[in-house]
């Protein structure tokens, strides 16, 4: 767990760069930290493994105050991924990836094991990449090495500054998909700094909206886009706040809400599964050949006829609602 | 044609002498450069730490490049003398020792300095210690640099090398110094193209070396 407590920040020069926050991140939670360029989650992320003072206030991690703690220890029980991935050029693959388990004094044995194990995990194959150096990989592989050195002594806690930012949005997408799988497979706490509210709503379960270094809201995705708690997160968000929202919700989700319409085998309908997004189930119905989606349960089973008006209805549901998930 | 031929009969004749003077020559580089590499390069370390200091030490060894090697040996012979070391070895070790340690600190405080500050952040984030950090990211990665600066120096010094002969510490300047007070140009071309066939295979077998040292990933 990660206890920010009355957390500021004030640079030499004045600069107050994070002023008197408050939140926690409970053990296996993935919070996203988001905000304008400059609004300090770079730096509110630093705080928790030292690579920044704190000026005021407290940041408690798993019941020990980060002040109090020895740094280099902490910090090898907290995995740190950056945006520019910081591989070291002069070592190989495995070498980078095995950095915190040999400063840790792992043998030879459990090293191999536990990197063919992070490489398979991020979807690189052990052998090929061993032996190679950092500038042999394209950006987006880079950027999974860098996740596979940060999980190496399997850190119960992440730190993530925008990992994903520098790469094109289509690897970027992948990434993204990738890394939320590991997380359902590793389970960590995970604080990830993002500028991006499309990533934060996809990828997060809780979100914390920072401006100017105050917190502006710390809620799940779904309240931040239903229900802003002032003007600047509802523009933060954008005025499509609700279409975004229709990202976080599946078929089954729907279903579970409202009733479908009864189906029958003469309607003609496009099949959809349950674990389809609303995002697309909504694209879908809005594109000229289908104004009526089937869904279909794991087996193929036919459940139900849907339609704009039910989407339209679950989502009226949703935002008027303040569910307390 | 006549200077050719008597290029290399001097050469022939004169062969263990001017292997001598070689020998002699190579050991007061070496020495000089082991010497400079254990004070510059832990010193440049140093001053990345110390931005302040750096600027200082940096300019008074830049301005120690400017002084003519034969006045710095001039300075040097009333100091040491009260040692009973005014001229011979001990004085042009020293001078080439402060010749080198421009080249030397500076590239390695430029090398490490240049150490992509992302990949420092990285090596901190992780938990490596300052020690940990300089050994195994920031000095590999500034090892290029570092190699560059030390191979200027050796070359450097093989060049002054031969000027110290003049405060008899021997080596092949003797060629060339003798050559001068006995109007034998022979002598003179003789040492002066020995000691630029050692400087371009010093650089050479140091080039060898900065290879072997670089870790394979920073090559380009
Ligand atoms: N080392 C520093 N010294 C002084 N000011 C800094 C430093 N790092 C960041 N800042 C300032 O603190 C504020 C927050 O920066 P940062 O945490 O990097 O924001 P973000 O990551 O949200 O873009 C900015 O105004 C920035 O200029
Ligand atoms: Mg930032």
């Amino acid at each position: 767990m990660i206890e920010f407590k009355n957390v500021s920040k004030v640079y030499n020069g004045g600069v107050k760069a994070i002023d008197n926050v408050n939140f926690k991140v409970e053990n296996g939670e993935f919070v996203i930290l988001i905000g304008p360029s400059g609004c300090g989650k770079t730096t509110l992320l630093r705080m928790v493994n030292q690579l920044e003072d704190i000026s005021e206030g407290d940041i408690i991690l798993n019941n020990t105050s980060v002040k109090q703690s020895n740094k280099i220890e902490m910090r090898r029980k907290i995995g740190y991924v950056i945006q520019s991935n910081g591989l070291f050029p002069n070592m190989t693959i495995e070498k980078n990836v095995m950095i915190v388990p040999d400063l840790l004094g792992w043998d030879r044995k459990k090293q191999q094991d536990r990197f063919n194990y992070l490489m398979e995990l991020i979807g690189l194959h052990p052998d090929e990449y061993r032996k190679r150096y950092p500038h042999e990989l394209s950006g987006g592989q880079q950027q999974r090495v860098g996740v596979a050195r940060a999980l190496a002594a399997d850190p119960p806690v992440m730190l993530m500054d925008e990992p994903f930012g520098a790469l094109d949005p289509i690897i970027r997408t992948k990434l993204q998909e990738e890394f939320l799988q590991i997380q359902k497979e590793v389970n960590k706490t995970i604080l990830f700094v993002s500028h991006d509210i499309d990533e934060a709503v996809k990828m997060g379960d809780k979100v914390a909206l920072l401006r100017g270094g105050k917190m502006m809201q710390y809620d799940y995705p779904s309240e931040i886009l239903h229900h802003p708690a002032n003007d600047f997160v509802s523009e933060f968000v954008g005025q499509d706040r609700v279409l975004k929202s229709t990202s976080l919700y599946s078929v089954k989700d729907l279903v579970d809400e409202v009733s479908l319409d009864s189906y029958h085998e003469a309607d003609s309908a496009q099949p959809v599964n349950e674990d389809t997004s609303l995002r697309i189930v909504i694209s879908k119905l809005l594109n000229q050949e289908a104004d009526q989606l089937v869904v279909e349960d794991k087996q193929g089973n036919k459940k139900g006829k849907l339609t704009l008006e039910l989407v339209e209805k679950f989502l009226h549901k949703e935002v008027k609602e303040t569910p307390n998930r | 044609m006549q200077t050719i031929i008597d290029f290399f009969n001097y050469f022939s004749n004169n062969y263990s002498q001017i292997l001598e003077y070689t020998v002699e020559h190579v050991q007061l580089v070496g020495l000089a450069i082991i010497i400079s590499i254990l004070i510059g390069v832990p010193l440049g370390i140093y001053l990345t730490t110390n931005e302040d200091l750096a600027g200082t030490v940096l300019q008074i060894s830049s301005i120690m490049m400017t002084i003519p090697s034969i006045a710095l040996f001039g300075i040097m012979i009333p100091i040491l003398s009260t040692i009973g070391q005014g001229i011979g070895f001990l004085p042009a070790l020293i001078a080439l020792v402060l010749y080198s340690q421009l080249p030397i600190i500076r590239n390695t405080y430029t090398g490490i300095n240049n150490v992509d500050p992302n990949i420092r952040d990285a090596a901190k984030g992780l938990g490596m210690t300052t020690m940990q950090r300089l050994l195994k990211v920031e000095i590999p990665n500034a090892m290029p640099l570092i190699m560059a600066g030390i191979r200027t120096a050796t070359v450097l010094n093989i060049g002054i090398g031969a000027i110290a002969a003049y405060i008899g510490a021997g080596g092949l300047g003797s060629l060339i110094n003798q050559g001068i007070s006995r109007s034998n140009n022979t002598m003179v071309l003789v040492g002066a193209v020995v000691v630029s066939i050692l400087a371009i295979l010093v650089d050479y077998l140091l080039k060898y070396i900065e290879k072997r040292f670089t870790p394979k990933g920073i090559k380009n």
